[in-house]
């Protein structure tokens, strides 16, 4: 009796073996774990998606003369040819330090909205927590290869907007050049992938 | 004697003199007329003869001839000439009583430039081309000056292609909210400057892909394998990724599928069997959602693989009499990740026998163990029930 207790237990140990490579095969393509850089511009798609959302449905759809925001990361410098020839450790301390930046003009931006009770602070409160996380992904990254941290200079703000107008406008300006921001930056850390890896395996 | 001398050094001096201005001002008209005048059409254009203070009479000529435009000669010899049309263009020359030429001027007549209306194209992010159509037709030869920059920054040149009407710039700072241009028109007449304001990101619509191939796969009647490469204006780098939509139709049909793709190829797995296929693609930019698909490829024909070679009779119908489909049939599918649908199909069958196989003898085996076990127990209780009576039954 024993031995055919057993042998029952051998046999359901081996069929439950026997499930593995059925359960396994189950998903036909193997899953590939994002790698950090992945992790940083997927979150900036991310970012992008929200910025696209606001545009939407809490800014005007016109294209106005910028004039409010004057710290804001120069963007005149960078051409698609920079692109091509970007060096891992100075492109993620600038990308570190220009989503500083925009960390706090949305900060305000979300203070001044909050006091004229406008519609998106929710959403802005959403955005800066992407914000952050990305920081803080970024951050990370950067840790990893050594990459020197640069304290951003602090930003010169718009001191007061009467108007709810005022908050519109600075509000769709302050997303239209976070919405290009986030373009290049995507681009930036597509492009600085196969320079990680490099690093890595040194 | 000296008088008598003098009278004719005189008369042969003045004969060589108004010998050499006729043959010097034939020269003139015989070359290009070096003095151009402009006008404005429908307005009132004076001509002077020449500069210098001349004695009238003065004759005038339009292209040697004496048939003048409706005019007038004012006291001082300057031709008017009245409500100018298209007709009193031409060399205009003014002569002396004696016949002598004394100038010669060109008269072009047409408006001042206008604003121009611009567009701008920018099928990748390191080339913008502008390109100009006039409102108001001058029918003068313009000059023209092009700027450009984005906001913040200092112009620089736009290239300027007169023949055109286009300019080109090289390496913008793409990622800016505005970008302006400005072009200067100037005429003979007057000048121009228009200013327009885009946006990049907006603008950018790649070319559409290339060399577009549609290849049927063997053994397959509804699979065709559709390739492309990026347009060649668009930089291969990681920085530029593209998406593609593939459409997709059987000849005849008015409704489109579509699928997309991420890469420079995709399958086709619905196609109608021994059907000949209507096959275009379309490229926009993967990041910017802002951005333009592209304008379709060529359309490009193929027929799936057919077992057999005689043709179809159903081929042979009319395109506009196309007998399936009377529902809009367009659907979205990635094609990265597709199972093939007939081995996959038979796979996951093969596969869930296998797995009900396994299940149904999992159960059965524990069902199987419990009920051993359950025996056993029962069994050993027996026993220890016999062994407590044995025991009992023991004096003590």
């Amino acid at each position: 009796m024993k031995l055919l207790l057993d042998s029952s237990s051998s046999l359901l140990f081996s069929l439950l073996l026997a499930q593995l490579p059925v359960f396994t095969s189950g998903s036909p393509v193997p899953q590939r774990r994002p790698t950090d850089m992945d992790k940083l511009s997927n979150q900036t798609k991310n970012l992008m998606k929200l910025t696209q959302e606001l545009l939407r449905d809490h800014a005007f759809d016109s294209d106005v003369e910028p004039h409010r925001f004057r710290s804001l990361p120069e963007m005149s410098n960078r051409s698609a040819n920079d692109l091509n020839n970007l060096e891992l450790k100075p492109t993620l301390s600038q990308l570190h330090t220009d989503l500083k930046l925009y960390e706090h003009h949305f900060e305000w931006l979300n203070k001044v909205s909050k006091k004229h009770h406008h519609p998106a602070v929710p959403k802005l409160v959403e955005m800066i927590r992407e914000i952050k996380s990305l920081i803080n992904l970024l951050h990370r990254q950067m840790l990893k290869v050594e990459a020197p941290r640069v304290t951003p200079a602090t930003p010169s703000l718009p001191p007061h907007l009467p108007y709810h107008f005022d908050v519109l406008q600075s509000s769709h300006e302050l997303l239209q050049h976070f919405k290009l921001f986030c373009d290049w930056a995507y681009r930036a850390f597509i492009s600085l992938k196969p320079k990680v890896t490099v690093t890595a395996v040194q | 004697m000296p008088g008598f001398l003098s009278g004719p050094v005189c008369l042969t001096v003045v004969c060589f003199l108004s010998w050499s201005l006729r043959s010097s001002c034939a020269q003139i008209l015989a070359d290009e007329v070096s003095d151009v005048q402009y006008g404005r059409l429908g307005s009132n254009v004076t001509l002077a003869c020449g500069k210098s203070k001349i004695r009238i009479p003065v004759v005038w000529r339009l292209n040697q001839s004496s048939a003048l435009p409706w005019h007038k000669v004012t006291s001082d010899g300057a031709l008017l000439l009245l409500n100018v049309s298209h007709s009193a263009q031409g060399n205009y020359s003014c002569y002396d009583s004696d016949g002598f030429l004394l100038h010669v001027v060109k008269l072009m007549l047409g408006h001042p430039p206008g604003l121009l209306s611009i567009s701008c194209q920018v099928p990748n992010h390191t080339h913008v081309r502008c390109s100009w159509v006039e409102s108001v037709k001058t029918f003068l030869p313009s000059m023209y000056n092009a700027s450009f920059r984005g906001n913040g920054q200092e112009w620089t040149p736009c290239i300027v292609d007169v023949i055109h009407r286009h300019c080109d710039v090289h390496q913008p700072a793409f990622w800016l909210t505005i970008h302006t241009l400005r072009i200067t028109q100037t005429n003979g007449l007057n000048s121009e400057t228009t200013f327009a304001q885009f946006s990049l990101h907006k603008l950018l619509k790649p070319d559409p892909p290339e060399s577009l191939s549609v290849q049927e796969i063997a053994g397959y009647p509804k699979r065709l394998n559709v390739s492309w490469n990026f347009p060649s204006s668009w930089p291969i780098h990681d920085a530029f990724p593209l998406k593609f939509q593939i459409r997709y139709k059987p000849q005849g049909s008015v409704y489109w599928s579509e699928i997309s793709s991420e890469v420079s190829s995709a399958t086709i797995y619905d196609a109608l069997a021994g059907h000949l296929h209507q096959v275009q693609v379309r490229a926009r930019d993967e990041v910017n959602i802002d951005s333009q698909w592209s304008e379709w490829s060529a359309l490009l024909l193929a027929r799936p693989w057919s077992a057999y070679t005689t043709p179809d009779p159903e081929e042979d119908l009319p395109n506009n009499v196309f007998p399936f489909s009377s529902k809009p049939e367009t659907f979205t599918t990635k094609p990265h990740n597709v199972v093939p649908e007939d081995e996959g199909n038979l796979g996951l069958v093969i596969l869930l026998v296998l797995f009900s196989v396994v299940i149904l003898t999992t159960v059965l085996s524990l069902i199987f163990v419990v009920w051993v076990r359950q025996k056993q127990r029962d069994h050993v209780t027996k026993q220890e029930l016999a062994s407590m009576v044995k025991m009992k039954s023991m004096p003590i």
